[in-house]
């Protein structure tokens, strides 16, 4: 395969255009209403509602509201039964194609790391307590992971293959990542991808019994970080071949411009201490864009605000880029797992979009082992061209992409 | 870009092993059927791998307490990477790129890990089990253990993913960093899974597996793993992979079904279905009788189970097989009434693996030699 030179045109390899997206997370319901709460620096953390939580650690989360959810629920008996996160596909979806309705997708990548783990909780709580399983059938045909995602579709007649990938919490990034290799191959002309996941008590509970999740603030990369929260979502960004969507002119919100991905073998949920995986998904980016570090004017970083993954992120950063602002945007929506990269990337397409760098909340002392520059607490005006996002995941598994401004 | 089979791995109810299970099918073995009991009063039946399947695992740290699943989708991809260097020694593993199926995952720790959760409060809830409740937690061990550094993917859906892992492989070999995509699946069975299968209208208490009943019977779960090493050169051919669709109910899976089989119909194939005792044999029925009626037809469930999410890879090593001893294993348990050709005679040079998924997905591909 010929390499891309993202920087000195395209060398024959199509490029890949981000031509329509859609967002529910807790910082909103579409991307409007997402730029404001990003450019407000919005704290989306409140007390966990959804389940009990009087015997953990931590007791936040950044949740979406249900009555909110729920009210763009379509009518009828089968969408009554679906799952939260089914909903929140839809919801994504729906606005992705309000802003391009002649999108035909040929494949659909999708990430998220449980599904639909809530009814799962249901049905062995009920089996556990002896109580009614008259909803049995529908909490277990509701609860696999590809469940949402082809709900979402049927719900607007799109059908196509769907690959569900789920590489914990790099999940989301690794579907888009992926989903940009297919289209720029020039196998596929237009893929469907982005990620979902919706808070359960068995993953709030899991991140809390490795003492990952914090009592505290979510503080990414400050000295006094002490863990992360979750949050949950979904994004879904539409991805096409750039000649083509020309052709129909299609509005062009950005370009993905290239993929890394690597994986750590150091351990199933701590990464290697020197930052070495990250390090070779960001560079495996650069090479893959045919950029340099000095090209890249932003980066969304993973920051879930454990020591261990800012540690490793941050040495890696940098060690591979001098002086670019960093923000982690879960400081604001917690760490919504298989979502998390997705709705990372549609914060990026709006700070592109924007000309604004995201803010990093809750900084407020600068860790002196990480040598990187952090927009602390407000988002700021920035002329950026191009932005890089990561996610790294329990597995070892890194991913970043590169994201080019369509204009730039 | 073409996509070859270069190793294959197999640990399955009938043991462990491409020659020694292949040779088990065509005696018409089938595996010996255990209770499974659990949480509530039903006990179900299953097909287990026997223990001493993967007795001679590495003793590898990152395999002292994992779940079964994790050992089943290491033994097998260490058995297809083995199979793999007595034709192509140098499999350098910085150019091998690991795509891992599953559907139901590690059930068996998801289970574990959140009973202490509902019996005695959060608080009791293990640090140990929650990393291996994760999806990707077999890919990250047998990626750790073979030494993988770069692409690792797993994909998860219903008993349709690994034609859709075999297909991500095919986008993967594009890019010519890599040589090789190995595509592991696997599943464990447990209690809860019985019981959700049964509460489902799937399953049925005891054996056989009987395929192609009208109305159906329902099925029996296995568990095990398929491993199959892809690469650019290889004895047997993946010609043509559709990725099919998606079923929005178990009425409409026949339409999908149909779609895919007239993509890949080649008169010369044959046909290893993924009958399993459920909906998915009427839909494959109708498909075949309309498209390709006169075809050999096979599906390996009556003797292996339904192992969901490794059912696919497990079609697809029996076709490849198939075509390098040209003929199919005797069919156990068809229904004498379905008008389809379940038999043992010789086949020619292409098969055709179609798969039904339990919840809305459907594939093929089509192998030659």
């Amino acid at each position: 395969m010929a390499r891309f030179n993202a920087l000195d045109g395209t060398n024959g390899v199509p490029r890949v255009a981000v031509v329509a997206a859609g967002v529910v997370s807790p910082l909103g319901f579409g991307l409007e209403e997402t730029f404001r709460s990003l450019r407000n620096a919005v704290d989306c953390v409140s007390p966990v509602s959804r389940f009990d939580v009087a015997n953990c650690r931590c007791k936040t989360a950044a949740q979406i509201p249900d009555e909110r959810l729920l009210s763009h629920r379509r009518n009828g008996r089968k969408n009554a039964r679906l799952h939260r996160a089914s909903h929140m596909m839809i919801t994504a979806l729906e606005e992705m194609l309000r802003l391009d309705a002649e999108f035909k997708p040929e494949l659909t990548v999708i990430g998220t790391t449980s599904g639909g783990m809530s009814f799962g909780e249901d049905y062995y709580r009920a089996l556990h307590r002896h109580r009614n399983l008259r909803r049995a059938p529908e909490w277990i045909s509701n609860y696999p992971p590809q469940k949402p995602v082809l709900d979402a579709l049927e719900a607007f007649g799109i059908s196509t293959p769907c690959r569900i990938i789920a590489n914990a919490c790099a999940s989301g990034t690794n579907a888009i990542g992926h989903a940009f290799e297919c289209v720029r191959s020039g196998k596929y002309k237009r893929v469907l991808t982005g990620g979902y996941d919706a808070l359960s008590e068995l993953v709030f509970v899991g991140f809390d019994s490795l003492q990952a999740a914090t009592p505290d603030k979510c503080r990414p990369f400050d000295r006094d970080r002490s863990g992360m929260v979750l949050g949950e979502g979904a994004a879904v960004l539409a991805l096409e071949d750039l000649e083509s969507a020309s052709k129909r002119d299609a509005q062009i919100l950005a370009e993905i411009i290239g993929y890394g991905i690597s994986t750590d073998n150091h351990h199933l949920t701590q990464p290697d201490p020197s930052g070495s995986g990250p390090r070779r998904a960001m560079q495996q980016a650069l090479l893959s864009a045919g950029c340099s570090p000095k090209d890249v004017n932003y980066i969304n970083a993973h920051g879930t605000a454990t020591p261990f993954n800012d540690a490793a992120e941050g040495k890696a950063i940098a060690e591979l880029f001098k002086r670019v602002p960093v923000s982690s945007t879960k400081s604001m929506i917690g760490h919504s797992l298989g979502a998390a990269g997705a709705i990372e990337a549609v914060a990026c397409l709006l700070a592109l979009k924007g000309q604004f760098l995201p803010p990093n909340i809750n900084f407020h002392n600068p860790d002196p082992d990480l040598d990187i520059d952090i927009v602390a607490n407000k988002s700021c005006e920035a002329k950026i061209d191009i932005v890089l996002s990561n996610s790294f995941g329990f597995g070892g598994t890194n991913a970043s992409i590169l994201i080019r401004n369509a204009g730039a | 870009m073409s996509l070859h089979i270069a190793g294959a791995g197999w640990v399955t109810p009938l043991g462990r092993g491409v020659d020694g299970v292949w040779n088990r099918l065509s005696r018409g073995d089938e595996a010996s059927a255990q209770p499974i009991s659990g949480e509530g009063d039903n006990t179900y039946s299953g097909f287990l791998v026997p223990t001493k399947a993967l007795k001679d695992l590495p003793p590898h740290p990152r395999l002292r307490r994992v779940s079964a699943i994790s050992r089943f989708a290491v033994a097998a991809g260490l058995d297809a990477i083995a199979q793999a260097k007595t034709i192509a020694p140098n499999v350098d593993m910085e150019r091998v790129a690991l795509v891992f199926a599953a559907s139901n995952g590690g059930v068996v720790y998801i289970k574990r890990f959140y009973h202490g959760i509902v019996a005695s409060g959060a608080q009791s809830a293990s640090p140990l089990l929650f990393p291996e409740t994760v999806f990707n937690a077999p890919a990250s061990h047998l990626a750790a253990i073979l030494g993988i550094n770069g692409a690792s993917y797993t994909v998860v859906g219903d008993g349709a993913v690994g034609i859709l892992a075999i297909k991500m492989a095919g986008d993967l070999l594009e890019s010519e960093s890599i040589d090789f995509c190995l595509v592991v699946s696997a599943e464990e069975a447990d209690w809860i899974l019985c019981d959700a299968y049964r509460k489902w209208r799937l399953l049925k208490t005891h054996p056989p597996i009987e395929t192609f009943c009208d109305p159906p019977r329902g099925t029996i779960l296995s568990e095990g793993a398929g491993a199959l090493l892809l690469a650019r050169d290889g004895k047997v051919k993946i010609d043509l992979i559709d990725a099919g669709g998606n079923f929005s109910h178990q009425r409409n899976a026949g339409d999908i079904v149909n779609r895919i089989l007239r993509n890949l119909r080649d008169e010369t194939a044959c046909i290893v279905a993924s009958a399993n005792g459920t909906f998915v044999d009427l839909a494959e029925r109708a498909a075949i009788l309309r498209e390709m009626r006169r075809s050999a037809v096979y599906s390996p469930k009556p003797a292996l189970g339904e192992s969901v999410g490794a059912g696919a890879i497990w079609q697809v090593i029996v076709a490849a097989r198939a075509l390098e001893e040209k003929r199919l294993p005797p069919m156990l348990h068809a229904s004498a009434d379905a008008g389809l050709r379940c038999g043992t005679g010789e086949i020619g040079s292409r098969a055709i693996v179609l798969s039904c998924g339990l919840n809305q997905q459907a594939a093929g591909l089509r192998l030659s030699m």
